[in-house]
């Protein structure tokens, strides 16, 4: 196995197989690096927690719900506003987070009938809104809290109240991704089933590991309803818990992000036979092959076909821009658990970016196997990297750039790495087709930044230019570029708007789209108001 | 008119304001020079802390976690923390101070931190780090206790406990416990110091994270306050606690320990607590105010000159965040003629009605004002959307920034974190220049609404 | 077809499945397997002409589709599959899935394949 010692941890030896770096004749019977196993104390890891994994990652997404953490406040705080997961009614999500506000007294006498008093004013203080997540949390779990009686009790007091109670406190896991498998197989349990959806197309899919960061979701949603595909839920971006209800009766469960979510697939597969097809949303022909898979699942490849040509003709001149300006550019992947694999071939084959080391924080080895798979040969590839490995790495590597979180972006700031946010985005949407020319701008401008090209220049030793007042991106950018290429009137810059998920929502507005009626066939309009509010019935 | 104190009614918090008591003392760990904290608990508990410090500063710094998992609500988590500081000393080879800091689930499942600081330096210091100066400091802060206010209060103090050591003469420094401040704070309370000559500990001296990107080498974030600095406190000829919730722990326990005199407060934001500062400072060090800060002070006299009267008087401010600062912050909109009408403490510490400012402000204001403590930012919403309350200016942290943008408040960043707007931690609120920069950006902030509102825009024609 | 030949175009096939399909990486060994011998089957027989599709259950219908799918950019990538004999296709594929077998399971490191729950 080719491991990777890094010498900064020389000094903890299980860490060695953590790392490797991929050979030319490697592959995954002789490459893979240990995964998601607990994490080294005091290594500095980059790795979250279960409860943020639970109730950050996967439920927040979830719009016009109430979600309350059950526990001392520092929970809901540290994890409210640090992601730009978006929805298309208010960003009710975004702005509310709610606490029980564990405190000494409650530890020692019990925290439930406070929490009961909790649910209750939250109800009142938002009228409008029916629907709670409750997350436990490493206090209230350790306490032994009994929430889902609690949750049981307001429920029947306060009837059309539907909570959903997610146990999983910090402590449950190496990483957040422990967070990932509750949260999944507990609204499984609790409430899938549990209603009845009215069944507008031909075609109904679920979107599942999808979480509508800055409107990836609404992108993707713009080619499945141009299919005439009804989404019946997305789980959880965007996603309504009405329609999460509803999740079993779906014809097909098209999975973006194995990571966080296809623990519900795989048991949607095993409950309802429901297929899972695992698609990939990031990159031209990825999003293609994607769509002609559903297009080929449905009968509808013609419809595929046809968003394919358009998409291609509007936007691949713009990619291919920069293609053109970013081959041999050196990055690092190193982002939270999936991104690795979505992203690395891609970023090779469509924008020339050469991955030179691939992480990932909270993944499994399964997460590991797509990234070795899909980087080439000479890269590196780190599981739960912790600061000093990471700085290591960039000392040797010598990126151009790296993809990461904000924090550890920080840290590549100081040694004159620029970095790009891969959580949250620079300048998202990166989903689809307009969503990867976006990318390959993001990373351009950050590459050729002007003012980055200083940072190497020590004034108190090197000679100072002094011929320019300034210096443009294509200065940079363009030096070695052929005429050909320089001059092309086919290739153009982006020209995405700075959002353009207002332009996919008027077009909802105009219900522009048609679907075939479940039963004729026939290809018709659908009431606006189920489209963004399908009607869901109760059943026992 | 009257100003009323009380706490929120609701026993849970929508929106919260505050933190709990381990963010607090990573803020504080983060000031001493050769020191990294290890938080004793769940990784989320120094993730998502050192994310929004990492998000309020925009700099690189080291924060450690024990990665306490499952199998420890069972067996305890103990040997995570030994495993934890060896990892530390081992890879980080200048590092000498190691707070060890609780949270709820180590402090409920009753973790002996204690207990293992002693086994550790009994055992592995003695063994494997013989020879090398190291120090284990136990910070209790468990999440259900206080706020990141007492967190920090707690955190100082134990630093402080650990390290203060007497010695046969005084150091003729003052100690200055500055509270939870940004670098420029900290910058304007050294150029302070410095003008009046006298030589101060800076408790914690945090001015380098406003760290550069150099053209060598890795300028991570690091506060300079030195062990040395830290021994020597007992030796100081007085203690000024900038804050009563923040430092004020430590000032007691070095006059009680050592009978280092201590002055607690007041927050010196604003003219008139700057000056009080001052003259605190000269008494403490017999040292006189000299003529360059009478000509500081005089500038920012003139600055709020231009904005106070015809700008701020009379407009409605409510504030939130920490307690020193809010009360500071009301003090000095106060003698801008602005009207404070709401104050917002975000935590229940039942001491805010003993606390001198807020019986001064129930005394002594002319309009209508409230003080919550426990408060949530529904506290502010609420009254905003539901009661009619009618507001100018928000000043208060990036967490509340909702409530501004969706009722068309202006609101001016201040205090922790900001994130929302670039350079918050470069500008000082204390002292004369924070004076400056709290009028005129409070102004700038309301003209800024003028415009877009288009309200009376035209005014600023001939201004 | 000789099986050096068969072996290197085969490799060819492997290297465009690890460079794109998701498929194979279902979380639990035995579903790999299934994976790979419904999808691969299916995928031969659609290279050969023959047919592949049967609707009987909707799992049938998504082998189908990640067939016709993989069938399709066989074709783009590699030109010589569609001058390829029918019997070479099922060397080539037989040995593609027994390849896969041994790297995505009896050989794979992974040691999380072996877990029986989801």
């Amino acid at each position: 196995m080719p491991y990777h010692q890094f010498k900064c941890s020389e000094c903890i030896p299980e860490r060695l197989q953590h790392a490797v770096d991929k050979g030319v004749d490697e592959d995954l019977t002789s490459a893979l690096p240990l995964g998601y196993l607990n994490t080294i104390p005091g290594t500095i890891s980059e790795r979250g927690c279960a409860y943020c994994g639970a109730k950050h990652v996967i439920g927040t997404p979830m719009k016009n719900v109430i979600h309350l953490s059950h526990g001392p406040v520092g929970c809901t705080y540290d994890t409210w506003q640090t992601k730009r997961y978006i929805s298309d009614d208010g960003n009710f999500q975004l702005k509310y987070t709610f606490a029980s506000d564990v405190k000494e007294s409650n530890v020692v006498f019990g925290a439930e009938k406070m929490l009961k008093k909790n649910i209750i004013e939250a109800f009142k203080a938002f009228p409008q809104i029916h629907n709670m997540n409750i997350y436990s949390t490493c206090a209230t779990a350790l306490i032994g809290d009994d929430i889902n009686a609690v949750a049981e009790e307001v429920m029947e007091e306060m009837p059309g109240k539907k909570i959903f109670v997610c146990n999983s406190p910090g402590f449950a896991g190496p990483s957040q991704s422990g967070g990932h498998h509750k949260i999944n197989l507990q609204f499984l349990n609790q409430w899938v089933g549990t209603g009845e959806p009215e069944i507008y197309s031909k075609y109904v899919i679920n979107y599942i590991g999808e979480y509508n960061i800055q409107g990836d979701q609404e992108i993707m949603r713009d080619y499945f309803y141009r299919m005439g595909i009804q989404i019946l839920a997305t789980f959880t971006g965007n996603g309504r818990f009405d329609d999460l209800r509803c999740l079993h009766k779906a014809h097909l469960n098209v999975l973006e992000c194995a990571r966080s979510a296809e623990y519900i697939c795989d048991e949607l597969r095993v409950r309802y036979g429901i297929p899972r097809m695992d698609i990939d949303g990031f990159g031209f022909e990825a999003t293609a092959d994607s769509l002609r898979k559903i297009g080929y699942f449905f009968g509808i490849e013609d419809k595929a076909e046809q968003i394919i040509a358009e998409e291609y003709a509007r936007w691949k001149p713009e990619l291919d821009w920069y293609a053109a300006r970013l081959q041999g550019v050196k990055m690092c992947l190193w982002p939270g658990g999936s991104k690795l694999w979505h992203w690395a071939h891609m970023l090779k084959t469509e924008i020339g970016i050469n991955v030179v080391s691939v992480y990932t924080k909270f993944g499994h080895q399964g997460d590991m196997e797509k990234g070795v798979s899909r980087c080439e040969p000479g890269a590196l590839a780190i599981d739960d990297p912790n600061e000093l490995e990471g700085l290591e790495a960039m000392y040797e590597l010598k990126p151009d750039l790296i993809m990461t979180g904000k924090r550890p972006g920080e840290v590549a700031k100081k040694i004159r790495v620029p970095y790009l946010n891969v959580h949250g985005y620079h300048n998202g949407p990166y989903k689809g087709f307009e969503g990867w020319v976006r990318l390959a701008r993001d990373i351009y401008n950050c590459v050729y930044s002007p003012a980055h090209s200083l940072v190497h220049l020590d004034i108190s030793k090197d000679e100072i230019p002094t011929d320019k007042g300034f210096v443009t991106r294509q200065m940079l950018s363009d030096v070695n570029l052929s005429d050909e290429i320089k001059n092309s009137t086919e290739l153009r810059e982006c020209t995405s708007d700075y959002d353009p998920i207002p332009r996919l929502r008027k077009k909802l507005e105009e219900n522009l789209y048609t679907f075939p009626d479940p039963e004729t066939g026939e290809w018709r309009q659908v009431p606006l108001e189920k489209l963004k509010k399908n009607k869901v019935v109760d059943v026992e | 008119m009257s100003c009323e104190l009380k706490a929120k009614d609701r026993v849970g918090t929508i929106n919260p304001i505050f933190t709990c008591q381990p963010a607090g003392a990573q803020y504080a760990s983060i000031g001493i020079k050769d020191c990294i904290g290890l938080v004793h608990g769940g990784q989320g508990c120094v993730m998502f802390v050192r994310l929004t410090m990492s998000q309020h500063f925009k700099e690189s710094f080291e924060l450690a976690s024990s990665s306490v998992h499952e199998d420890a609500a069972v067996f305890g988590a103990l040997h995570r923390v030994e495993q934890g500081v060896d990892v530390l000393l081992m890879r980080y080879p200048d590092l000498k101070v190691i707070p060890i800091i609780t949270t709820c689930s180590t402090e409920v499942i009753g973790d002996d931190v204690d207990g293992v600081v002693q086994k550790l330096e009994a055992g592995l210091l003695k063994e494997k780090y013989a020879g090398r100066e190291v120090h284990l400091i136990p910070i209790h802060t468990p999440s259900f206790v206080g706020s990141q206010i007492s967190g920090y209060d707690v955190a100082v103090k134990a630093i402080v406990e650990h390290f203060a050591t007497k010695s046969d003469k005084t150091n003729g420094k003052i100690n200055l416990l500055t509270g939870w401040v940004n670098p420029a704070d900290v910058t304007e309370l050294k150029s302070l110091l410095a003008a009046m000559e006298v030589d101060a500990t800076v408790l914690f001296d945090i001015e380098t994270f406003d760290s550069p990107i150099m053209p060598d080498g890795n300028h991570v974030s690091h506060g300079e306050t030195t062990i040395a600095d830290l021994q020597s406190t007992a030796n100081a000829i007085g203690t000024i606690a900038l804050n009563k919730y923040e430092g004020a722990k430590a000032a007691k326990y070095l006059e009680n320990e050592f009978e280092v005199p201590a002055i607690i407060g007041p927050t010196p934001i604003g003219i008139r607590n700057t000056d009080t500062f001052l003259a605190n400072v000269k008494k403490m060090s017999g040292k006189a105010i000299p003529q360059s800060l009478v000509r500081k002070r005089g500038i920012a006299l003139d600055a709020i000159a231009d904005v106070s009267h015809m700008f701020l008087a009379g407009k409605k401010v409510a504030i939130y965040g920490n307690p020193d600062l809010v009360i500071g912050l009301a003090e000095y909109c106060i003698d801008l003629e602005m009207e404070p009408v709401l104050l917002l403490l975000g935590d229940d510490n039942g001491t805010y009605n003993a606390d001198p400012r807020i019986k001064a402000l129930k005394e002594g204001v002319g309009f209508e004002m409230e003080i919550v403590t426990n408060a949530d930012f529904w506290e502010l919403e609420d009254r905003i959307k539901n009661k009619g309350l009618k507001l100018d200016l928000i000043l208060g942290h990036s967490k509340g920034r909702f409530v501004a943008i969706d009722n068309n408040i202006p609101m001016v960043r201040l205090g922790y974190p900001v994130y929302d707007r670039a350079g918050g931690f470069r500008h000082p609120v204390v002292g004369y220049d924070g004076a400056i920069w709290l009028a005129e950006e409070m102004a700038n902030t309301i003209f800024t609404d003028m415009e877009y509102k288009h309200n009376k825009e035209w005014v600023l024609n001939v201004w | 077809m000789d099986k050096n030949v068969a072996e290197e175009k085969m490799a060819q096939l492997e290297w465009y499945i690890s460079k794109h399909c998701l498929w194979q990486y279902n979380s639990r060994g035995w579903d790999r397997l299934i994976q790979n011998e419904r999808i691969l089957t299916k995928t031969k027989q659609v290279l050969r002409g023959e047919n592949a599709k049967d609707d009987d259950t909707t799992a049938d219908r998504y082998y189908w589709s990640e067939a016709m799918s993989l069938a399709g950019a066989f074709k783009r990538y590699f030109p010589w599959i569609t001058e390829t004999s029918k019997d070479d296709i099922a060397q080539i594929l037989d040995l593609l899935k027994e390849r896969m077998d041994f790297t995505m399971v009896k050989g794979s490191l992974n040691q999380e394949l072996i877990k029986q729950q989801y």
